[in-house]
């Protein structure tokens, strides 16, 4: 980082400022580089990769089995919608049909996932902001539902729970009766909340007219997930295209046309609320049946896409099979991949003081996201880009710098 | 020439001077982080004493003892003094305020009030300094937050103070206790001057909401962002120093210092009035969210200022 | 919110205060998988199955015996799943931690008389309360 304008002939009234890619406002490394003058942001840009850990290369070495527990560990919080879209992915592949038992089970544990991860975001949105009191107590109540999880699948996190043919545990009467009423705590709780998010003053002059994306931008940009539907986007991979049980339950899609990260706060508040009905309704109508079907260990050759409602929008995975056990190509690309290029939109213009707070209600997860294709604008090329030549790439720009 | 006499000395460097300064600071720093932790539902500090009371005594000592990294880019003789100055200000100003029997302070003089509001709009230009000598931006940033946060609560915080000077009539801060000790305490009297002198006091502090200086999910840590090891652990303790300052000022402009009834010796009244402060400023600490610059400034100048004319301009009407 | 945060404070904190408080493990935990030896057969499913490479298995049925390296285990108990015969029981204990990556192996063959006892690890599981 040169030091600040000794001396400069021209001294502009713009610096720049990085942000990362270690950073106190990212629980991920990324690297934005705003440029700002005094406290308006004038422009911004962004570099990922800093998570890449090879998991696609990684994922061609494994056998199906294995990679179940590779793909749950792409992401710590949204782990159970990456197993959820392997299995429906191989699932396709094979050509079978998971049991109705089953793919109510999955649902549920995807939507008590989406609760915790969303009250996750709440209590990082108000860190964010310099409310930590709000981050406390989200997290406390998460623990109701991390608990929940554990007694389900028999872990908080990376729930091994999702399998091909199925999933793996069944849940008996008295996790039933639990579950309900936890989620009896939670909805007590998210209404809380929700008036917190509507009437406490500080907070919304913190995020109301804050990060605002359009709802022109969030089309251009094919905004996903929570990002655009608070920008009246309706688009909700479980109403477009239903997996699991979604096309036997009823529920909503929320949308809120505010714009900004108020919105956003608001549509993932009542995703909430919506999920916990989702978990009520599936558990009072669970069909009975077994819960997995036996599956051949290779999979013929085959191309499969697979998508899931992940909390932060829409997953997608793809599948090149070959007739072995294991894959040939395998690709993730996930929800925050999709929202990244509307950050840009949301910074420019806003004062520096919102740029936590808007790169956070996109609910980044980086880790999800660095799997990279290099795209080098100034030439117009796409390539992808092994790990020898990333290296020596990333050693000429840090000399040159 | 005159020496000072040995038990001003003693005033001085021990009771109630600044080893006694300063041992406070710790256990208001001690008591603030506990009653911060139970208003949300968590413990605070735990294991190293009793409930964790050594804990603010065991993080300075281990801060005194880390590497203290000085970047290529700092301005070395201001980055190397500032600490000590940021230390001394406050410790100094601790001198003025009444905390024990002879109701003034170890050091007073008419209009010691106006030099200790001095000594806190000098604490805030060293602040900025300390982050120009940083030569980072988040630091620079930081800094001019600081200064911009000063324009926005200085002069009602001073009108504020000012306040029970002018009911008063005496611009020495031992004269305005002994006046409240006649009368009422001005906290009954100047409700909206309390008020505002609270505010704007969390804003000198840098206290949520009031912390945008030194935000940690935007800026690092602020100004403070370059300072490590025996700096930080100086910076780190005039903050808490400070804030001992500031509760011992308003408790005793607005409170009646350390008066109160007679067999229990006045610093045991000054000691709780203190800590009823510290309450209070820790519970707004965990209610509110943390203001953005221009919000704040904005709020200052339409909000807080018109408040403090309004409290003289009640003072001046109402006999 | 001035309510709530007056009421937090008459509330038991949420914290445990580990160790000195530890939260009961549920059933069907997924902590430290064991090997009954009685039952294992030698197939080896479990380590052709294991994601992570952390099962070492030498020598064939009735002799095979296991290294168990559970600094690379990930808890995901497909050797469990994948066992034929139910060798293999997810236990629940999670306090596995050590100090050296050799304390964290763990043999199992079979003797004339029962499986063999576990290797010394650096510190003992603690009381259950």
């Amino acid at each position: 980082m040169k030091a600040l304008n000794e001396g400069d002939a021209e001294a502009t009234s713009t610096f720049q400022i990085p942000l990362g890619p270690q950073h106190p406002a990212l629980a991920e490394s990324e690297s934005f580089t705003l440029t700002v003058d005094g406290e308006r942001v004038v422009d911004a840009s962004l570099r990922i990769g800093y998570v890449h850990r090879g998991i696609e290369k990684a994922l061609e070495a494994g056998t199906y089995i294995q990679n179940l527990y590779l793909i749950e560990r792409i992401c710590g919080i949204c782990s159970h919608a990456h197993t959820f879209c392997y299995s429906q992915n191989i699932d396709e592949a094979l050509g079978i049909e998971t049991p109705p038992r089953a793919r109510f089970l999955r649902t549920i544990l995807m939507e008590l996932g989406r609760i915790h991860s969303h009250l996750l975001w709440l209590g990082l949105a108000g860190h964010e902001v310099g409310f930590d009191t709000l981050f406390m107590y989200t997290w406390r109540d998460r623990e109701a539902i991390m608990d929940l999880q554990e007694l389900i699948t028999g872990n908080r996190v990376n729930f091994a729970f999702y399998t091909i043919g199925g999933v793996r545990r069944d849940i008996s009467g008295p996790t039933i009766e639990r579950i309900k009423k936890v989620l009896k705590v939670i909805r007590d709780r998210m209404r809380y909340y929700k008036w917190v998010a509507l009437n406490e003053r500080t907070f919304l002059k913190r995020t109301v007219g804050v990060g605002i994306l359009r709802t022109e931008d969030a089309l251009r940009y094919c905004a996903v997930g929570p990002t655009a539907r608070g920008s009246n986007v309706k688009r909700d991979v479980r109403k477009d295209d239903p997996h699991g049980a979604y096309d036997e339950i009823p529920f909503n899609v929320i949308t809120y046309d505010g714009c900004d990260v108020a919105s956003r706060t608001l549509v993932r508040i009542d995703e909430i609320l919506e999920s916990a009905n989702i978990v009520e309704y599936a558990l009072d109508h669970l069909p009975s049946g077994p819960i997995r079907v036996k599956v051949p260990r290779s999979v013929p050759p085959n191309e499969t896409i697979s998508r899931v409602e992940a909390p932060r929008g829409e997953l997608f995975h793809y599948l090149k099979s070959n007739g072995t056990e294991k894959p040939e190509r395998y690709k993730v690309r996930t929800p925050t991949l999709a929202n990244l290029a509307s950050i840009r939109t949301m910074l420019v213009g806003g004062y520096l003081a919102d740029v936590p707070i808007a790169i956070a209600s996109i609910d980044p997860c980086f880790c999800c996201t660095d799997r990279v294709t290099v795209i080098n604008e100034g030439l117009g090329s796409r390539e992808v880009w092994t790990l020898d030549r990333l290296r020596k790439y990333a050693e000429d720009w840090y000399r040159r710098r | 020439m005159e020496f000072a006499s040995f038990q001003t000395i003693l005033q001085i460097t021990i009771f109630p001077g600044i080893a006694f300064v300063i041992v406070l600071s710790l256990f208001l720093q001690w008591l603030s982080r506990k009653f911060y932790a139970r208003l949300q539902n968590r413990y605070g500090p735990l294991h190293t004493g009793l409930a964790g009371f050594l804990q603010p005594l065991a993080d300075l000592i281990k801060l005194l003892s880390k590497e203290d990294i000085e970047a290529r880019t700092v301005y070395k003789v201001p980055f190397r003094l500032l600490p000590i100055f940021l230390l001394t200000i406050p410790l100094m100003a601790t001198m003025y305020v009444p905390m024990a029997e002879p109701f003034k302070g170890i050091v007073s003089f008419e209009g010691d009030l106006v030099f200790v509001i001095f000594l806190l709009t000098l604490y805030a230009v060293l602040v900025f300094l300390a982050a120009w000598s940083s030569g980072n931006p988040y630091s620079i940033l930081g800094g001019v937050r600081t200064a911009m946060q000063l324009l926005g609560y200085e002069i009602p915080l001073a009108i504020a103070l000012l306040a029970p000077a002018i009911k008063a009539g005496t611009l020495s801060i031992g004269g305005i206790v002994a006046w409240e000790g006649r009368n009422l305490p001005f906290i009954l009297l100047q409700p909206l001057g309390f008020v505002v002198a609270l505010v704007g006091f969390m804003a000198e502090l840098e206290i949520v909401p009031f912390d945008i200086p030194e935000a940690k999910t935007e800026l690092v840590a602020g100004w403070q962002t370059e300072f490590s090891g025996r700096k930080l652990a100086l910076i780190r303790l005039s903050r808490d120093v400070e804030l001992v300052f500031v509760s011992s000022l308003i408790v005793a402009l607005f409170l009646a210092g350390p008066a109160g009834p007679s067999p229990i010796p006045p610093i045991f009244w000054f000691l709780v009035k203190v800590i009823a402060i510290v309450f209070i400023v820790s519970n707004l600490k965990a209610l509110f969210a943390r203001f953005r610059i221009d919000q704040m400034i904005r709020g200052s100048w339409k909000l807080l200022l018109p408040l403090a004319l309004l409290q003289v301009a009640i003072i001046l009407l109402i006999p | 919110m001035e309510v709530e945060l007056l009421r937090s404070m008459t509330k038991r904190p949420a914290t445990l205060r580990y160790p000195f408080e530890r939260a009961q493990p549920v059933e069907g935990l997924r902590g430290k998988p064991v090997w009954d030896m009685e039952k294992c057969i030698g197939c080896g499913l479990c380590q052709r199955d294991c994601p992570t490479r952390a099962i070492e298995m030498t020598g064939r049925g009735r002799q095979a015996e296991f290294k168990v390296y559970y600094d690379r285990c990930a808890f995901c108990a497909q050797c469990a799943e994948s066992c034929p015969v139910g060798a293999i029981t997810m236990t629940q204990e999670y306090e596995l931690a050590a100090f050296e990556h050799g304390q964290m192996m763990q043999e199992y063959r079979r003797t004339r008389a029962s499986s063999s006892p576990p290797s010394p690890s650096s510190q003992s599981p603690p009381q259950e309360k």
